[in-house]
């Protein structure tokens, strides 16, 4: 008992520390969850002041809805194609503007920028070019295009591009800042035992790069299944429901079609569902990593 | 060194990163404040009558005609200098984003004063909350038509007072009809008759901005009700459809405007689903296309692009949903309409602010400001020289309002609409998506 309370004294200014964090983190992360969890089980419509209890049947609509098997797909479809896409140009980026490139600081920035831009503002900048900047550039060469985002076959890949132009930057600076942290002597001694250019980023980089890929395919893939702003912005869910996905799925359900308590329940299977993705890919990539 | 160059980089980069979602913060705020600000405080000083209420008192006004701001502006310095006592503090928001804000706010406390709404579903979903004032017995209600009142009325009490109104109907490019020698087409078949000679003459026949959803929805939304009472006389559908008792299987209305869809998405303009609103009127304005279906909302902004177009080259004609034309009466809808918070601390004020908008003073101010018509009575109706053409509609009273027969509160129109660009894609047949229409209405009906 005593030693307790000693160690509550000797760590009292680390908790002091703490407790604005946590106390922010209650207040907002964890009474909302907790009072969205209430709403689930109810059929409230977002307007009125009554709370009706119908027990299970929100989930089990959930379950029995064709439209939550296309939504699944569609942001699964978005989110694992983005994932890849944006890993393997930020690598090659990354190993490109490591090497001894002239003007490097220059294009490390150029391509960091788009990530600045809002992504609201993106959505409408690329709005744009799709249906009048684009057609009008290649009308010249007589071609003649329409905006991917009004053709229900070819709106994910519009909203695919925009996002690897945007997306690209970050992970490409903690690539960067992975292969810095490689020691020369090993590439030094590869290369010394004859390996080429492709081999020793098959057996060395890529390899050592192992918890840079980790923390980017996690960031990527989990900011990709959460997607909501861009798909609002650009699309809306159309044409057609090619492009909707779970975040705008639940938002129009919960605030367009008064069903704010079947709202809350698809937010809570999706909870459950990025948890386990989370879960499922750290395990997996971690068992890759090698120590330096 | 080439380490520490990097990371000095990359800290100097996420610098760059943290401080521009700063600056966007801070603008994001500036940008929300600055419409209170912009209000005219120079008339709360400009008179002082010593009376009971001269307690100077701020309300604060919601509304969705965030297309109008400027007008709507325009409108509130009118009313603060005959009120030099009341404040406006004046919020508009875009028409897609209002339902969620209003609800969020209402629901979380945040009192607003006054706000405008939609007559029908989404006043009886505000009523059945709670939160709106009974206005029925207000001396300010007599300005208008009975009929009118009756039509807004929600269980037979007053809960929203009308402000404006308008025609939806389709503009025309006059020049281009008398080019090709065309008629104002009075039936549906002659409508697509006309489209086939613009097509043919290289022009394009409808503008659609069909990439906001509204559009699209707009259009469906009054096109299904009116063949599906007018032309069916299936009457009590939508009644039913609400209970669950109704299919879409067993109305052919459905049909019917499935392939009005998808005729308008043959002779639409390039992309239809890729344009937005603003590039269908830009399309309208520039004379490319011929015909758009919509509101009086663009004559604003067709005025200012092309004048000459707005003076004298276009013209205005009901819309032909059927092939019968004494069916085919001009549809005249309510748009906005004014509710005052139950739980307002300022009603007094509010009622005059009401009070205001339904004088005669008030119903000019929204005509010549905000281009719409205004339901008080006396009140001009000048807005455009396209829309006198529908005078002889009003003369005889041939208007009617195809949202009245909408009497459910299940948000059907948004899953139709979505379902619907399916069939224009061909990624379903018209039949498939009947089914689906109903497999949601029966897991969404009360």
């Amino acid at each position: 008992m005593k030693s307790l309370g000693s160690m509550i004294r000797r760590e009292m200014w680390y908790i002091l520390f703490l407790v604005p964090g946590v106390l922010l983190f209650a207040f907002t992360v964890i009474t909302p969850f907790l009072q969205g969890v209430r709403y689930s089980f109810t059929n409230w419509d977002g307007i009125s002041r009554k709370l009706t209890y119908i027990g299970w049947d929100n989930y089990v609509n959930a379950f029995q809805d064709p439209v939550v098997l296309t939504v699944l797909g569609n942001t699964f479809k978005y989110a694992i194609i983005l994932t890849i896409v944006v890993n393997v140009i930020s690598v090659l980026l990354a190993l490109l503007l490591d090497s001894y490139l002239p003007l490097r600081n220059l294009f490390r920035t150029i391509f960091f920028l788009p990530g600045i831009i809002s992504v609201v503002l993106a959505g409408f900048i690329w709005s744009y070019n799709y249906s009048q900047g684009v057609p009008k550039l290649l009308s010249y060469f007589g071609l003649d295009v329409t905006s991917p985002l009004g053709n229900p076959d070819q709106a994910l890949i519009g909203l695919i591009i925009v996002a690897v132009w945007q997306g690209v930057g970050t992970p490409m600076i903690i690539y960067l800042a992975g292969l810095q942290n490689i020691p020369a002597e090993l590439m030094e001694s590869a290369r010394i035992d004859g390996a080429g250019p492709v081999r020793i980023f098959r057996s060395v980089t890529l390899p050592l790069l192992a918890p840079s890929v980790t923390i980017n395919m996690l960031l990527v893939l989990t900011g990709a299944l959460k997607v909501f702003d861009l798909v609002f912005v650009t699309t809306n869910g159309g044409p057609a429901f090619a492009t909707e996905v779970i975040a705008t799925f639940i938002y129009k359900n919960a605030f367009s079609s008064y069903k704010a308590g079947y709202g809350m329940a698809l937010s809570m299977i999706f909870f459950v569902i990025l948890v386990i993705v989370t879960i499922v890919q750290v395990s997996f990539f971690r068992k890759r990593e090698v120590e330096v | 060194m080439n380490k520490k160059l990097g990371f000095g980089m990359s800290i100097a980069l996420l610098t760059l990163l943290l401080s521009a979602c700063g600056g966007n913060d801070k603008n994001a705020a500036s940008s929300t404040t600055s419409a209170p600000e912009s209000e005219n405080p120079a008339t709360e000083s400009a008179s002082a009558p010593t009376s009971e209420d001269s307690k100077p008192v701020t309300i604060s006004f919601m509304h969705f005609k965030s297309d109008v701001t400027d007008g709507v502006a325009k409108i509130i310095e009118q009313f603060e200098l005959e009120n030099p006592n009341i404040k406006v503090d004046v919020q508009p928001v875009k028409y897609d984003d209002y339902d969620t804000l209003l609800k969020t706010k209402l629901a979380s406390g945040d009192i607003v004063d006054v706000f405008t709404l939609n007559a029908g579903s989404t006043t009886k979903l505000y009523h059945n909350g709670g939160y709106l004032e009974d206005l029925t017995d207000q001396e300010f209600m007599k300005n208008f038509d009975p009929g009118v009142l009756a039509e807004q009325a929600t269980d037979g009490r007053n809960y929203i007072m009308p402000l404006n109104a308008g025609p939806i109907a389709v503009f025309y490019n006059k020049k281009i009809f008398a080019d090709l020698g065309l008629d104002i087409p009075t039936t549906y078949d002659a409508l697509m008759e006309s489209a086939q000679k613009i097509k043919d003459a290289g022009k394009t026949p409808f503008a659609l901005g069909w990439k906001d959803g509204w559009t699209l929805g707009m259009w469906l939304s009054r096109d299904f009700p009116s063949n599906t009472v007018l032309v069916e006389k299936q009457v009590d559908f939508f009644d039913k459809l609400e209970k669950g008792e109704a299919k879409f299987a067993d109305n052919p209305a459905a049909k019917t405007s499935i392939s009005h869809a998808l005729d308008l998405f043959r002779y639409g303009n390039k992309d239809q689903l890729g344009v937005d609103y603003n590039g269908a009127v830009d399309l309208f304005a520039r004379e490319e296309a011929a015909m758009m279906y919509v509101g009086t909302w663009p004559l604003a902004d067709i005025q200012k692009k092309n004048p000459e177009l707005f003076d004298s080259g276009m013209g205005y004609f009901p819309y032909p949903f059927s092939n019968d034309p004494i069916l085919n009466k001009l549809e005249f809808n309510p748009d906005a309409s004014l509710a005052v918070n139950s739980k307002s601390e300022n009603k007094a004020a509010a009622f005059k602010f009401l009070a205001f908008m339904s004088s005669k003073a008030g119903g000019d101010a929204w005509v010549e400001n905000a281009k719409t018509l205004s339901y008080v009575k006396g009140a001009s109706s000048d807005i455009a020289p396209a829309i006198t053409e529908l005078q002889p509609y009003f003369n005889d009273g041939r208007l009617y309002n195809s949202q009245v027969f909408i009497t459910t509160t299940i948000d059907w129109n948004t899953q139709f609409t979505q379902y619907v660009q399916k069939v224009l894609f061909n990624k379903s047949s018209a039949d498939d998506i009947i089914m689906d229409l109903d497999a949601w209405v029966a897991k969404n009906h009360k």
